[in-house]
Protein backbone atom coordinates (compact mmCIF):
# COMPACT_ATOMS: atom_id res chain seq x y z
CA UNK A 1 0.00 0.00 0.00
CA UNK A 2 2.87 2.33 0.92
CA UNK A 3 4.36 1.81 -2.54
CA UNK A 4 1.24 3.29 -4.13
CA UNK A 5 1.30 6.48 -2.08
CA UNK A 6 3.82 8.45 -4.23
CA UNK A 7 1.99 7.45 -7.40
CA UNK A 8 -1.35 8.57 -5.98
CA UNK A 9 0.22 11.86 -4.83
CA UNK A 10 1.77 12.49 -8.23
CA UNK A 11 -1.54 11.70 -9.92
CA UNK A 12 -3.35 14.14 -7.61
CA UNK A 13 -0.78 16.86 -8.22
CA UNK A 14 -1.08 16.31 -11.96
CA UNK A 15 -4.84 16.63 -11.72
CA UNK A 16 -4.57 19.84 -9.68
CA UNK A 17 -2.03 21.25 -12.14
CA UNK A 18 -4.23 20.30 -15.08
CA UNK A 19 -7.27 21.89 -13.43
CA UNK A 20 -5.33 25.11 -12.78
CA UNK A 21 -4.04 25.16 -16.32
CA UNK A 22 -7.55 24.63 -17.58
CA UNK A 23 -8.70 27.80 -15.81
CA UNK A 24 -6.23 29.90 -17.73
CA UNK A 25 -3.17 31.84 -16.62
CA UNK A 26 -2.65 33.42 -13.23
CA UNK A 27 -4.23 36.85 -13.09
CA UNK A 28 -3.92 39.37 -10.26
CA UNK A 29 -5.99 42.52 -10.21
CA UNK A 30 -5.28 45.65 -8.22
CA UNK A 31 -8.34 47.87 -8.49
CA UNK A 32 -7.43 50.51 -5.90
CA UNK A 33 -6.66 53.22 -8.46
CA UNK A 34 -9.79 52.74 -10.54
CA UNK A 35 -11.67 55.95 -11.32
CA UNK A 36 -14.32 57.35 -11.22
CA UNK A 37 -16.06 54.40 -9.63
CA UNK A 38 -14.77 51.90 -7.13
CA UNK A 39 -14.65 48.31 -8.33
CA UNK A 40 -16.87 46.00 -6.29
CA UNK A 41 -15.39 42.78 -4.85
CA UNK A 42 -17.69 40.61 -6.94
CA UNK A 43 -16.66 42.50 -10.09
CA UNK A 44 -12.97 42.09 -9.24
CA UNK A 45 -13.42 38.33 -9.04
CA UNK A 46 -15.41 38.24 -12.27
CA UNK A 47 -12.79 40.34 -14.10
CA UNK A 48 -9.95 38.13 -12.90
CA UNK A 49 -11.77 34.97 -13.95
CA UNK A 50 -12.94 36.29 -17.33
CA UNK A 51 -9.62 37.93 -18.26
CA UNK A 52 -7.84 34.64 -17.54
CA UNK A 53 -10.37 32.85 -19.71
CA UNK A 54 -9.84 35.37 -22.53
CA UNK A 55 -6.09 34.74 -22.51
CA UNK A 56 -6.63 31.00 -22.51
CA UNK A 57 -8.88 31.41 -25.53
CA UNK A 58 -6.30 33.70 -27.19
CA UNK A 59 -3.48 31.23 -26.68
CA UNK A 60 -5.47 28.36 -28.17
CA UNK A 61 -6.64 30.49 -31.07
CA UNK A 62 -3.13 31.66 -32.00
CA UNK A 63 -1.45 28.29 -31.62
CA UNK A 64 -4.13 26.32 -33.48
CA UNK A 65 -5.28 29.07 -35.86
CA UNK A 66 -8.85 28.71 -34.66
CA UNK A 67 -11.40 31.48 -34.38
CA UNK A 68 -14.36 29.46 -33.14
CA UNK A 69 -13.80 30.12 -29.43
CA UNK A 70 -12.86 33.79 -29.67
CA UNK A 71 -16.34 35.11 -28.95
CA UNK A 72 -16.30 33.54 -25.50
CA UNK A 73 -13.55 35.92 -24.39
CA UNK A 74 -13.50 38.78 -26.86
CA UNK A 75 -15.91 41.22 -28.44
CA UNK A 76 -15.90 44.13 -30.84
CA UNK A 77 -12.58 45.52 -32.03
CA UNK A 78 -10.43 42.99 -30.18
CA UNK A 79 -12.33 40.08 -31.67
CA UNK A 80 -12.20 41.55 -35.19
CA UNK A 81 -8.45 42.08 -34.99
CA UNK A 82 -7.79 38.61 -33.64
CA UNK A 83 -9.88 37.06 -36.39
CA UNK A 84 -7.87 38.96 -39.01
CA UNK A 85 -4.64 37.96 -37.32
CA UNK A 86 -5.57 34.29 -37.34
CA UNK A 87 -6.80 34.54 -40.91
CA UNK A 88 -3.37 35.96 -41.85
CA UNK A 89 -1.53 33.26 -39.91
CA UNK A 90 -3.61 30.55 -41.56
CA UNK A 91 -3.03 31.96 -45.05
CA UNK A 92 0.76 32.09 -44.48
CA UNK A 93 0.97 28.84 -42.52
CA UNK A 94 2.24 30.67 -39.45
CA UNK A 95 1.44 30.18 -35.78
CA UNK A 96 2.24 31.73 -32.44
CA UNK A 97 2.55 29.71 -29.28
CA UNK A 98 2.32 31.53 -25.98
CA UNK A 99 3.43 30.10 -22.67
CA UNK A 100 1.70 32.37 -20.23
CA UNK A 101 3.49 33.10 -16.95
CA UNK A 102 0.81 35.37 -15.56
CA UNK A 103 -0.72 38.83 -15.62
CA UNK A 104 -0.71 41.70 -13.16
CA UNK A 105 -3.60 44.03 -13.81
CA UNK A 106 -4.04 47.55 -12.55
CA UNK A 107 -7.51 48.96 -13.05
CA UNK A 108 -7.34 52.58 -14.16
CA UNK A 109 -10.88 53.35 -15.28
CA UNK A 110 -14.23 51.94 -14.24
CA UNK A 111 -17.14 53.66 -15.92
CA UNK A 112 -19.73 55.44 -13.76
CA UNK A 113 -22.50 53.00 -14.68
CA UNK A 114 -20.20 49.98 -14.20
CA UNK A 115 -20.20 48.53 -17.69
CA UNK A 116 -16.61 49.19 -18.84
CA UNK A 117 -13.28 48.67 -17.14
CA UNK A 118 -9.83 49.61 -18.40
CA UNK A 119 -6.68 47.96 -17.10
CA UNK A 120 -2.94 48.06 -17.58
CA UNK A 121 -1.69 44.50 -17.80
CA UNK A 122 1.92 43.53 -17.22
CA UNK A 123 2.22 40.07 -18.70
CA UNK A 124 5.08 37.59 -18.41
CA UNK A 125 5.12 35.61 -21.61
CA UNK A 126 7.22 33.13 -23.48
CA UNK A 127 6.40 33.43 -27.15
CA UNK A 128 7.30 31.01 -29.91
CA UNK A 129 6.83 32.00 -33.54
CA UNK A 130 6.27 29.08 -35.89
CA UNK A 131 6.64 28.80 -39.63
CA UNK A 132 4.69 25.65 -40.37
CA UNK A 133 5.64 23.47 -37.45
CA UNK A 134 9.16 24.87 -37.01
CA UNK A 135 9.90 27.35 -34.27
CA UNK A 136 11.71 30.19 -36.01
CA UNK A 137 11.99 32.54 -33.08
CA UNK A 138 11.54 32.27 -29.35
CA UNK A 139 11.50 35.04 -26.77
CA UNK A 140 10.67 35.78 -23.17
CA UNK A 141 9.02 39.14 -22.70
CA UNK A 142 7.51 41.32 -20.05
CA UNK A 143 4.84 43.00 -22.11
CA UNK A 144 2.53 45.83 -21.12
CA UNK A 145 -1.00 45.73 -22.50
CA UNK A 146 -3.85 48.16 -22.32
CA UNK A 147 -7.11 46.29 -22.15
CA UNK A 148 -10.69 47.46 -22.14
CA UNK A 149 -13.30 45.04 -20.88
CA UNK A 150 -17.04 45.46 -21.14
CA UNK A 151 -19.71 43.47 -19.44
CA UNK A 152 -21.82 41.24 -21.67
CA UNK A 153 -24.79 39.04 -21.04
CA UNK A 154 -23.07 36.72 -18.58
CA UNK A 155 -19.41 37.74 -18.41
CA UNK A 156 -16.78 40.38 -19.03
CA UNK A 157 -15.23 40.34 -22.46
CA UNK A 158 -12.08 41.96 -23.79
CA UNK A 159 -13.07 44.67 -26.27
CA UNK A 160 -9.66 46.28 -26.77
CA UNK A 161 -6.27 44.62 -26.24
CA UNK A 162 -3.23 46.58 -27.36
CA UNK A 163 0.43 46.17 -26.56
CA UNK A 164 1.96 49.35 -25.24
CA UNK A 165 5.40 50.50 -26.37
CA UNK A 166 8.06 49.84 -23.76
CA UNK A 167 8.92 53.08 -22.00
CA UNK B 1 60.74 39.84 -29.32
CA UNK B 2 60.14 39.13 -32.95
CA UNK B 3 58.54 35.83 -32.09
CA UNK B 4 56.44 37.59 -29.59
CA UNK B 5 55.63 40.17 -32.22
CA UNK B 6 54.96 37.43 -34.74
CA UNK B 7 52.76 35.69 -32.17
CA UNK B 8 51.11 39.06 -31.53
CA UNK B 9 50.63 39.55 -35.26
CA UNK B 10 49.13 36.07 -35.53
CA UNK B 11 46.72 36.80 -32.72
CA UNK B 12 45.88 40.12 -34.35
CA UNK B 13 45.34 38.47 -37.73
CA UNK B 14 43.13 35.80 -36.19
CA UNK B 15 41.20 38.44 -34.26
CA UNK B 16 40.68 40.51 -37.42
CA UNK B 17 39.59 37.37 -39.28
CA UNK B 18 37.27 36.42 -36.45
CA UNK B 19 35.77 39.89 -36.29
CA UNK B 20 35.30 39.90 -40.07
CA UNK B 21 33.52 36.56 -39.88
CA UNK B 22 31.56 37.69 -36.88
CA UNK B 23 30.57 40.99 -38.44
CA UNK B 24 29.74 39.16 -41.66
CA UNK B 25 27.51 36.78 -39.71
CA UNK B 26 25.97 39.62 -37.78
CA UNK B 27 25.37 41.45 -41.01
CA UNK B 28 23.81 38.35 -42.56
CA UNK B 29 21.53 37.99 -39.59
CA UNK B 30 20.71 41.68 -39.36
CA UNK B 31 17.20 43.01 -39.67
CA UNK B 32 16.43 46.63 -39.00
CA UNK B 33 13.00 48.13 -38.38
CA UNK B 34 11.93 51.52 -37.05
CA UNK B 35 11.24 51.43 -33.33
CA UNK B 36 7.84 52.99 -33.78
CA UNK B 37 5.46 53.57 -36.68
CA UNK B 38 2.03 55.06 -37.19
CA UNK B 39 -0.94 52.87 -38.01
CA UNK B 40 -1.71 52.69 -41.72
CA UNK B 41 1.59 54.26 -42.82
CA UNK B 42 4.04 52.13 -44.77
CA UNK B 43 7.39 51.36 -43.18
CA UNK B 44 10.76 50.17 -44.39
CA UNK B 45 12.55 47.17 -42.94
CA UNK B 46 16.14 46.68 -43.95
CA UNK B 47 17.20 43.10 -44.49
CA UNK B 48 20.83 42.11 -44.77
CA UNK B 49 19.99 38.95 -46.62
CA UNK B 50 17.32 37.59 -48.90
CA UNK B 51 14.80 35.03 -47.77
CA UNK B 52 11.31 34.84 -46.34
CA UNK B 53 10.36 37.75 -44.15
CA UNK B 54 7.73 36.80 -41.58
CA UNK B 55 5.76 39.62 -40.01
CA UNK B 56 3.59 38.91 -36.97
CA UNK B 57 1.34 41.69 -35.73
CA UNK B 58 -1.80 42.22 -33.66
CA UNK B 59 -4.01 42.46 -36.74
CA UNK B 60 -2.41 40.03 -39.15
CA UNK B 61 0.53 37.85 -40.11
CA UNK B 62 2.31 37.76 -43.45
CA UNK B 63 5.12 35.88 -45.17
CA UNK B 64 6.87 37.47 -48.14
CA UNK B 65 9.95 36.64 -50.17
CA UNK B 66 12.44 39.49 -49.97
CA UNK B 67 15.84 40.39 -51.34
CA UNK B 68 18.60 41.95 -49.29
CA UNK B 69 18.09 45.67 -48.83
CA UNK B 70 15.09 47.82 -48.06
CA UNK B 71 11.75 46.07 -47.85
CA UNK B 72 8.61 48.19 -48.05
CA UNK B 73 5.82 47.05 -45.75
CA UNK B 74 2.58 48.59 -47.01
CA UNK B 75 0.40 50.59 -44.63
CA UNK B 76 -2.39 48.04 -44.85
CA UNK B 77 -0.14 45.47 -43.11
CA UNK B 78 0.47 47.74 -40.13
CA UNK B 79 -2.99 49.10 -39.40
CA UNK B 80 -3.42 47.56 -35.97
CA UNK B 81 -1.70 49.27 -33.06
CA UNK B 82 0.59 47.11 -30.95
CA UNK B 83 3.77 45.10 -31.12
CA UNK B 84 5.06 43.61 -34.36
CA UNK B 85 7.77 41.00 -34.79
CA UNK B 86 9.68 40.72 -38.06
CA UNK B 87 11.69 37.54 -38.56
CA UNK B 88 14.09 36.61 -41.34
CA UNK B 89 16.02 33.40 -40.78
CA UNK B 90 17.90 33.92 -37.51
CA UNK B 91 17.35 37.65 -37.42
CA UNK B 92 14.45 39.38 -35.77
CA UNK B 93 13.33 42.93 -35.09
CA UNK B 94 10.43 44.23 -33.07
CA UNK B 95 8.61 47.50 -33.48
CA UNK B 96 5.47 49.17 -32.22
CA UNK B 97 2.68 50.71 -34.18
CA UNK B 98 0.73 53.50 -32.50
CA UNK B 99 -2.70 54.81 -33.41
CA UNK B 100 -3.14 57.34 -36.21
CA UNK B 101 -5.00 60.59 -35.50
CA UNK B 102 -8.35 60.33 -33.70
CA UNK B 103 -11.31 60.04 -36.00
CA UNK B 104 -14.22 58.58 -34.10
CA UNK B 105 -15.62 57.85 -30.67
CA UNK B 106 -17.58 54.98 -29.21
CA UNK B 107 -20.00 56.58 -26.82
CA UNK B 108 -21.80 55.26 -23.76
CA UNK B 109 -24.51 57.53 -22.35
CA UNK B 110 -26.38 56.60 -19.18
CA UNK B 111 -29.10 56.49 -18.09
CA UNK B 112 -31.48 56.40 -21.02
CA UNK B 113 -34.23 57.99 -18.88
CA UNK B 114 -33.64 60.51 -16.12
CA UNK B 115 -35.68 62.93 -13.99
CA UNK B 116 -35.17 66.64 -14.71
CA UNK B 117 -33.02 68.97 -12.59
CA UNK B 118 -30.78 66.30 -11.06
CA UNK B 119 -27.12 67.19 -10.56
CA UNK B 120 -24.59 64.84 -12.22
CA UNK B 121 -27.43 62.55 -13.25
CA UNK B 122 -26.20 61.89 -16.79
CA UNK B 123 -22.85 60.29 -17.52
CA UNK B 124 -21.08 60.08 -20.84
CA UNK B 125 -18.04 57.93 -21.58
CA UNK B 126 -16.27 58.33 -24.91
CA UNK B 127 -13.65 55.91 -26.22
CA UNK B 128 -11.43 57.62 -28.78
CA UNK B 129 -10.38 55.58 -31.82
CA UNK B 130 -8.46 56.24 -34.99
CA UNK B 131 -9.77 55.22 -38.40
CA UNK B 132 -8.34 51.71 -37.97
CA UNK B 133 -10.16 51.07 -34.69
CA UNK B 134 -7.07 51.59 -32.55
CA UNK B 135 -7.58 53.22 -29.19
CA UNK B 136 -5.93 56.64 -29.36
CA UNK B 137 -3.83 56.73 -26.20
CA UNK B 138 -2.44 60.27 -26.31
CA UNK B 139 -4.58 63.02 -24.75
CA UNK B 140 -7.24 64.33 -27.14
CA UNK B 141 -10.04 66.82 -26.44
CA UNK B 142 -13.52 65.28 -26.54
CA UNK B 143 -16.53 67.58 -26.69
CA UNK B 144 -19.78 66.58 -24.97
CA UNK B 145 -22.98 68.48 -25.79
CA UNK B 146 -26.29 67.93 -24.03
CA UNK B 147 -29.30 69.82 -25.34
CA UNK B 148 -33.06 69.66 -25.00
CA UNK B 149 -35.31 71.10 -27.71
CA UNK B 150 -34.42 74.68 -28.51
CA UNK B 151 -32.51 75.32 -25.28
CA UNK B 152 -28.80 76.13 -25.49
CA UNK B 153 -26.71 72.98 -25.04
CA UNK B 154 -24.65 72.30 -21.96
CA UNK B 155 -21.13 71.79 -23.33
CA UNK B 156 -18.07 70.27 -21.76
CA UNK B 157 -14.70 69.54 -23.30
CA UNK B 158 -12.74 66.81 -21.57
CA UNK B 159 -9.25 65.61 -22.41
CA UNK B 160 -9.07 61.86 -22.92
CA UNK B 161 -6.68 59.75 -20.91
CA UNK B 162 -5.56 56.37 -22.21
CA UNK B 163 -8.19 56.73 -24.91
CA UNK B 164 -11.11 57.48 -22.59
CA UNK B 165 -12.91 60.72 -21.72
CA UNK B 166 -15.88 60.88 -19.39
CA UNK B 167 -18.13 63.52 -17.97
CA UNK B 168 -21.12 63.94 -15.74
CA UNK B 169 -23.79 66.50 -16.53
CA UNK B 170 -26.92 67.64 -14.74
CA UNK B 171 -30.26 66.92 -16.35
CA UNK B 172 -32.02 70.00 -17.72
CA UNK B 173 -34.99 71.66 -16.05
CA UNK B 174 -37.28 70.95 -19.02
CA UNK B 175 -38.51 67.50 -19.88
CA UNK B 176 -38.04 66.01 -23.33
CA UNK B 177 -35.62 63.96 -25.39
CA UNK B 178 -32.14 65.32 -24.78
CA UNK B 179 -29.56 64.97 -27.54
CA UNK B 180 -26.28 63.88 -25.98
CA UNK B 181 -23.44 64.20 -28.48
CA UNK B 182 -19.75 63.30 -28.19
CA UNK B 183 -17.18 64.28 -30.79
CA UNK B 184 -13.47 64.65 -31.47
CA UNK B 185 -12.04 67.36 -33.72
CA UNK B 186 -12.40 66.33 -37.34
CA UNK B 187 -14.39 63.23 -36.45
CA UNK B 188 -18.02 62.27 -36.87
CA UNK B 189 -20.15 63.24 -33.86
CA UNK B 190 -21.92 60.36 -32.13
CA UNK B 191 -25.41 61.01 -30.82
CA UNK B 192 -27.39 59.37 -28.02
CA UNK B 193 -30.84 60.23 -26.73
CA UNK B 194 -31.49 60.65 -23.02
CA UNK B 195 -35.16 60.98 -22.19
CA UNK B 196 -35.59 63.58 -19.48
CA UNK B 197 -38.82 63.14 -17.61
CA UNK B 198 -40.58 65.16 -14.92
CA UNK B 199 -39.14 64.76 -11.49
CA UNK B 200 -41.12 64.08 -8.30
CA UNK B 201 -44.38 65.91 -7.75
CA UNK B 202 -44.12 69.33 -6.18
CA UNK B 203 -46.81 71.09 -4.12
CA UNK B 204 -49.17 68.13 -4.36
CA UNK B 205 -52.74 69.26 -3.59
CA UNK B 206 -56.10 67.55 -3.58
CA UNK B 207 -59.72 68.40 -2.98
CA UNK B 208 -62.57 66.17 -1.78
CA UNK B 209 -66.25 65.98 -2.48
CA UNK B 210 -68.80 63.99 -0.52
CA UNK B 211 -71.46 62.06 -2.39
CA UNK B 212 -74.27 59.92 -0.96
CA UNK B 213 -72.13 56.80 -0.87
CA UNK B 214 -68.48 57.90 -0.86
CA UNK B 215 -65.91 60.64 -0.84
CA UNK B 216 -64.38 61.52 -4.20
CA UNK B 217 -60.85 62.86 -3.92
CA UNK B 218 -58.99 64.40 -6.85
CA UNK B 219 -55.66 66.16 -7.11
CA UNK B 220 -54.90 69.39 -8.90
CA UNK B 221 -52.76 68.91 -12.05
CA UNK B 222 -49.59 67.28 -10.73
CA UNK B 223 -46.33 68.95 -11.75
CA UNK B 224 -42.73 68.82 -10.62
CA UNK B 225 -40.94 71.84 -9.17
CA UNK B 226 -39.88 72.98 -12.66
CA UNK B 227 -43.48 72.96 -13.90
CA UNK B 228 -43.22 69.73 -15.94
CA UNK B 229 -46.27 67.50 -15.80
CA UNK B 230 -45.60 64.30 -13.86
CA UNK B 231 -46.19 61.46 -16.37
CA UNK B 232 -49.51 59.68 -16.56
CA UNK B 233 -49.33 56.30 -14.88
CA UNK B 234 -47.39 57.57 -11.87
CA UNK B 235 -48.92 56.20 -8.68
CA UNK B 236 -50.60 58.56 -6.22
CA UNK B 237 -51.71 57.18 -2.86
CA UNK B 238 -54.75 58.47 -0.98
CA UNK B 239 -55.10 57.46 2.68
CA UNK B 240 -58.23 57.94 4.74
CA UNK B 241 -57.96 57.45 8.52
CA UNK B 242 -61.20 57.43 10.52
CA UNK B 243 -62.32 56.01 13.87
CA UNK B 244 -63.47 52.92 11.92
CA UNK B 245 -60.03 52.24 10.46
CA UNK B 246 -57.74 53.07 7.60
CA UNK B 247 -58.40 52.92 3.84
CA UNK B 248 -55.67 53.20 1.23
CA UNK B 249 -56.22 53.64 -2.49
CA UNK B 250 -53.43 53.71 -5.10
CA UNK B 251 -54.49 55.65 -8.17
CA UNK B 252 -52.58 56.36 -11.33
CA UNK B 253 -52.23 59.82 -12.76
CA UNK B 254 -54.50 60.11 -15.78
CA UNK B 255 -54.48 63.22 -17.94
CA UNK B 256 -52.41 65.05 -15.35
CA UNK B 257 -54.48 64.35 -12.24
CA UNK B 258 -55.21 61.42 -9.94
CA UNK B 259 -58.63 60.57 -8.64
CA UNK B 260 -60.03 58.01 -6.15
CA UNK B 261 -63.16 57.04 -4.29
CA UNK B 262 -62.90 56.58 -0.52
CA UNK B 263 -65.45 55.18 1.99
CA UNK B 264 -67.94 57.70 3.30
CA UNK B 265 -67.18 58.99 6.76
CA UNK B 266 -68.09 62.03 8.79
CA UNK B 267 -64.79 62.35 10.64
CA UNK B 268 -61.14 61.58 10.21
CA UNK B 269 -58.39 62.77 7.85
CA UNK B 270 -57.44 62.16 4.22
CA UNK B 271 -53.85 62.50 3.06
CA UNK B 272 -52.23 62.20 -0.34
CA UNK B 273 -48.69 61.19 -1.39
CA UNK B 274 -46.73 60.41 -4.52
CA UNK B 275 -43.42 58.64 -4.02
CA UNK B 276 -41.65 60.43 -1.19
CA UNK B 277 -43.71 63.60 -1.62
CA UNK B 278 -46.69 64.20 0.65
CA UNK B 279 -49.45 66.64 -0.19
CA UNK B 280 -52.09 68.47 1.76
CA UNK B 281 -54.26 66.85 4.40
CA UNK B 282 -58.05 67.20 4.59
CA UNK B 283 -60.02 66.90 7.82
CA UNK B 284 -63.46 65.38 7.57
CA UNK B 285 -66.35 66.74 9.60
CA UNK B 286 -67.41 70.29 10.23
CA UNK B 287 -69.03 70.40 6.85
CA UNK B 288 -65.85 69.55 4.88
Amino acid sequence: MKNWLPIVLIALLTLVYAAEKNNGPAVELNAEAAQPRQVEDVTEKAITRDYANAWKVLETALSENRTDQLASGFAGVAQDKLEKRIEGQRASNLKVRIIDRGHKLEAIFYSPEGSALQVHDTAQLEIEYLNGNSVVHREQVTQRYLALLTVGEDRWKVRVLEEEPQS
Amino acid sequence: MIARNSVGAGVLARAVMGLTLLSGFAFAADLKAPKQATAGESITITAADSGHLLLFGPGGATKRKVSAGDVQIPGEDVRAAGRYMAILDDASAEFYVVAAKPSTVNFLARPSRVPVSRPDAISGVAFVFDEFQNLFLKPAPVKFDLSVKENAPATRTVESKNGIAFTRLPSASKEGAAQFVASVAGGTPVRRVVQQVASDACDLRMKAQKTDKSIIVETDPIKDCSGNAVPDGTIVTFIEVTDKGRSTVDARIKRGTARAELPLSSNGTISVASGVVTGNELHLGGGQ
